[in-house]
């Protein structure tokens, strides 16, 4: 199977973009790459002593390792600017909306 | 000053720099660093090249509660909540990282910062305190800025249902 073997490259690549990134925010500003990557000090001691290698090593699994972070359908269509009615099209409101429930969610989750 | 540490004496010049930086008012720098007042004025005419300004704090909790704040205090105050959970930040640490992140995120969205970060340490403050809260809207779930021991089983924050004239004005940087 072709595709599913193009599709499995992909999640590795993805992981592997992901952990590169992760691993940089954390190193630039750790309290910022706390709450944009939405993880604990734990999880970001591990991620910030990764080498190289180790990266690849986690990364090359078929299993994505990140995921989506809300499972509400609230922030999701405030985020897609859905289901507002008389909202002007450059509003910025509903943005805003959901920049302060996804701020709440992450210190529901940790 | 000479039982003092030096390490400790560069830390709270290093964080009175940055919170002049941020535009700090002196009477937060005075609160917030252990640094002699007439060392913090010093700084502060060298950092911010001219004299703090006088007058009093804005001291008023009514302030946070109208429109437009409400909104921006509330995003800081969840972004500062955050940071107190996930990390092991000092108080003052976390005001500065969030007002940090609180600035990213609404010029991503075209907003002027409306809340200075004077106005941020006096919400904390209005919070340790218990003259403010925060409420959960029941249509959005979200927290709020609120204040306290006021009725919260109806609360619906300004964002679910906004006032009549609210976000008409077409000011540059203003929430619409």
């Amino acid at each position: 199977m072709l595709t599913e073997d193009r599709l499995m490259s992909e999640i590795r690549d993805a992981n592997l973009s992901y952990l590169i990134l992760a691993q940089r925010l954390i190193r630039a500003d750790r309290a910022q790459a706390l709450y944009r990557l939405g993880i604990s000090e734990e999880v970001a001691s591990i991620i910030e002593a990764l080498t190289p290698s180790q990266m690849i090593k986690v990364a090359s699994g078929n299993t994505l390792m990140c995921r989506f972070r809300f499972d509400e359908e609230m922030i999701w269509s405030l985020l897609a600017d859905h289901g507002r009615r008389g909202e002007r099209e450059d509003g910025n409101a509903s943005r805003l909306h959901a920049s302060i429930l996804m701020a709440g969610k992450f210190s529901e989750a940790v | 000053m000479a039982t003092r540490s030096l390490l400790e004496d560069n830390k709270q010049v290093q964080r009175a720099i940055a919170l002049i930086g941020m535009g700090a008012r002196l009477q937060l720098l005075q609160s917030e660093t252990n640094l002699p007042y007439e060392r913090l004025l010093k700084l502060y005419k060298e950092v911010a090249g001219k004299s703090p300004s006088k007058g009093q704090l804005p001291f008023s909790t009514d302030w946070f509660l109208s429109w437009q704040p409400n909104i921006h205090a509330s995003l800081f105050f969840n972004m500062y909540e955050y940071l107190q959970k996930a990390s092991a930040l000092d108080e003052v640490e976390a005001l500065m990282k969030a007002y940090e992140l609180y600035q990213a995120e609404v010029q991503t969205n075209a907003v002027e910062p409306l809340l200075s970060i004077t106005r941020a340490w006096r919400l904390v403050k209005f919070i340790d305190s218990g003259m403010l809260c925060l409420t959960k809207c029941t249509r959005c779930k979200g927290q709020f800025v609120n204040h306290a021991y006021e009725l919260t089983e109806r609360y619906v924050c300004g964002l679910c249902d906004p006032p009549a004239r609210a976000g008409k004005g077409r000011r540059e940087g203003s929430i619409h």
